[in-house]
């Protein structure tokens, strides 16, 4: 019997010690939502290797006032459903204060929502559609607007003398953003082709033969997906269709060039600024995760935008209007992309674009593309 | 003509994985949700052998294809074999587990990257106004051979006969001297190495996602299905057929005035064989079917 009771005021003691209240050297908790598994995977496990050196190098410093950083790697899968779940998950289950995401424009478009709710801080690295603009006045990204890249390449297309655009992509939250505010930048009267397949589709053939019939001056491959955009770059050169191709974010990854190395030479793409290997923030990346498997841009993002979350719960703490209205207000953050701020819609404001070209199996800058 | 080329490209690839599905659901009777799965094990073993260990792509193919019948086998002995003679909707429930477990495996040997076997440029020429790849040649030549070679075993040899007599009552053929459970296994190992192939296809004509697998054994069943239960020609036909269809929805200026968005270049062949199927509920080729 004593031994009973001795066993159980132990085990008492020891279960105490697990509810101890939340105290200075607690870890904050910052959710992070992105595509770890699936097509764009690559792009997802470089954000989430750009936070996580943020993280490494703000607990090394000593964490926020004292408390180190703690990340929690939800996979959103690039899917709107995932990402509902896993943006549950961090608010009601882990307590989170602030979320890293989500990734994907998709995944971001449906979590913002129970973010607002929960008055919990979103912000996101990497989604770019037009439509996030009216995400909330809980959501923020460090990732600038299509909006702003589709009237860049309008513009591109002017200075050219493009008047005959064609149009092909995928009908996901994204690419229907992209395609759409395209069209109104360029002028409807000038999309002289535009299609757009279900998510995932590798077979463009019929497509390019049609197109190939087509008077056009310029393809935009608005895929959403590194392979998907190889297989129309592939199947367009096969058809022989000889004029320029020009993508956006997606197309600016690794992956395309190692799956049409052939078809994506002389590919373009309007996108952020490259980061190079050989830059302060690349080799810091290198020497501790390889090479980025999509895009370094992308670890400078994830990096970024965990230094600004970090930089705003440790000015303004944790409370809820205060983190919120700390970077409505925000001056300048000197990033590795940019100096970052807000404007009043939580779409960042000093991020610039590059306009590149595929070349012998990397992409070369031709030219800074000036944003409004 | 272009329109028929492309679709008998994706129309080989379709008919392969619809191969193997009309082998074990068709005959066997055995659901095998797995299959997806098995293409693609096909594939990025193939990719394995030839971009990373560097062999040349026929000895990676063939390396990839026994990989992928020893994985049916195995499939067979761990998932199948012990449950379906229980009750025939039980696999349903065991390959899906596997296929689960599939592809958490491919996700950690291969990552989550895309691959491709052959990125390169195709050799492109052109004949009668068609423009199409060498390589693409071989790949639809090489899967005519191959379904015709199992289609003939099925329903014209005495082998094929065996198979079937089995199909229909295991204690009747085994009262004739047919090694009934033998049968079953060599058919479910047929089926892998079709899809296997099938896989292969689409990392030289595309390339390889671990997320492919599911769209891939849908439309599969589509074709089986409405090619009529049973009928490995029904099930190669229909194939090609639903991939025709496919083509020609986007490709066609239907009544000489719209195309059909491409958004609905799936569903278009789909609806057209649900109504097919309404007319005909035992699918397209089911009334030919030898019974006996």
């Amino acid at each position: 019997m004593k031994k009973l009771i001795s066993f159980l005021s132990l085990s008492a003691i020891a279960l105490s010690a697990c509810t101890k209240p939340a105290g200075d050297g607690d870890p904050i908790k910052i959710g992070l939502i992105t595509p770890l598994t699936g097509d764009v995977a690559s792009l997802g496990n470089d954000i989430m290797h750009g936070a996580k050196l943020k993280m490494e190098e703000i607990n090394a410093a000593g964490g926020i006032n004292g408390r180190p950083i703690e990340l929690i790697l939800e996979d959103g899968r690039c899917a709107g459903p995932d990402a509902v779940g896993a943006a549950q998950k961090l608010v009601n289950i882990d307590k989170v204060v602030a979320i890293h995401g989500a990734g994907c424009s998709g995944e971001s478009m449906a979590s913002a929502p129970i973010a607002n709710a929960a008055k919990v801080v979103m912000m996101s690295p990497s989604s770019s559609s037009p439509d996030l603009t009216e995400a909330g006045e809980y959501f923020f990204r460090t990732y600038p607007n299509d909006a702003l890249k589709t009237s860049a390449m309008a513009r591109f297309f002017e200075q050219k003398g493009y008047n005959k655009i064609a149009i092909i992509g995928e009908n996901t939250d994204f690419c229907e953003a992209f395609r759409a505010s395209l069209k109104a930048d360029v002028g409807e009267n000038k999309v002289v082709f535009d299609e757009a397949v279900v998510p995932d589709t590798k077979d463009f053939r019929t497509l390019m033969t049609r197109l190939k019939e087509v008077d056009f001056d310029v393809l935009v491959t608005n895929a959403q997906t590194p392979p998907v955009g190889a297989a129309m770059l592939n199947h367009m050169r096969e058809q022989g269709i000889e004029q320029l191709a020009i993508g956006q974010d997606v197309m600016d990854t690794a992956a395309v060039i190692e799956l049409a190395p052939d078809a994506s030479e002389g590919l373009h793409v309007i996108n952020v600024q490259t980061i190079g290997d050989d830059t302060e923030f690349g080799k810091k990346f290198t020497a501790k995760f390889g090479k980025p498997q999509a895009n370094m841009a992308w670890a400078a993002y994830g990096y970024d935008t965990l230094g600004v979350l970090a930089q705003g719960i440790g000015s303004a703490g944790t409370e809820d209007p205060a983190l919120k209205d700390y970077f409505n207000s925000m001056k300048k953050y000197k990033g590795v992309v940019g100096d970052i701020s807000f404007d009043e819609n939580g779409d960042v404001k000093g991020v610039s674009y590059a306009l590149k070209e595929a070349k012998g199996g990397e992409f070369v800058k031709i030219s800074d593309v000036v944003v409004d | 003509m272009q329109l028929l080329a492309n679709a008998l490209i994706a129309g080989s690839l379709a008919a392969l994985i619809a191969g193997g599905l009309a082998l074990v659901y068709g005959t066997l009777g055995v659901f095998n949700l797995a299959l997806g799965q098995m293409v693609l094990i096909g594939g990025y073993v193939t990719w394995w052998f030839h971009q990373s260990l560097g062999l040349p792509l026929a000895v990676s193919i063939i390396g990839g294809i026994a990989v992928g019948s020893i994985v049916s086998w195995l499939t067979f002995e761990i998932f199948v074999d012990p449950f379906y003679k229980r009750h025939r909707f039980l696999p349903l429930v065991t390959t899906i587990a596997l296929s689960m477990i599939l592809d958490a495996i491919i996700l950690l040997l291969f990552e989550e990257r895309p691959k491709s076997i052959w990125p390169e440029q195709k050799n492109m020429f052109d004949v009668m106004g068609v423009r199409i790849g060498q390589e693409h040649i071989l790949l639809i030549l090489i899967t005519f051979l191959l379904l015709i070679t199992f289609a003939y075993i099925m329903h014209s040899t005495s082998f094929g006969r065996k198979i079937r007599a089995v199909v229909q009552d295991d204690h009747a053929a085994m009262s004739v001297g047919i090694r009934a459970y033998a049968m079953h296994r060599l058919i479910f190992v047929m089926s892998g190495m079709l899809a296997t192939c099938g896989g292969i296809f689409i990392g030289i004509d595309q390339n390889l996602t671990p997320v492919l697998a599911f769209p891939i054994t849908i439309k599969a069943y589509a074709a089986v299905i409405a090619g009529g239960r049973g009928n490995f020609w029904g099930a190669i036909i229909c194939a090609y057929l639903i991939a025709l269809l496919e083509q020609f929805a986007v490709g066609v200026k239907w009544f000489g005035a719209f195309y059909i968005p491409a958004g609905y270049q799936q569903s278009v062949a789909l609806v057209f064989i649900i109504f097919f199927l309404l007319y005909k509920p035992t699918g397209l080729f089911a009334g030919r079917a030898r019974i006996s």
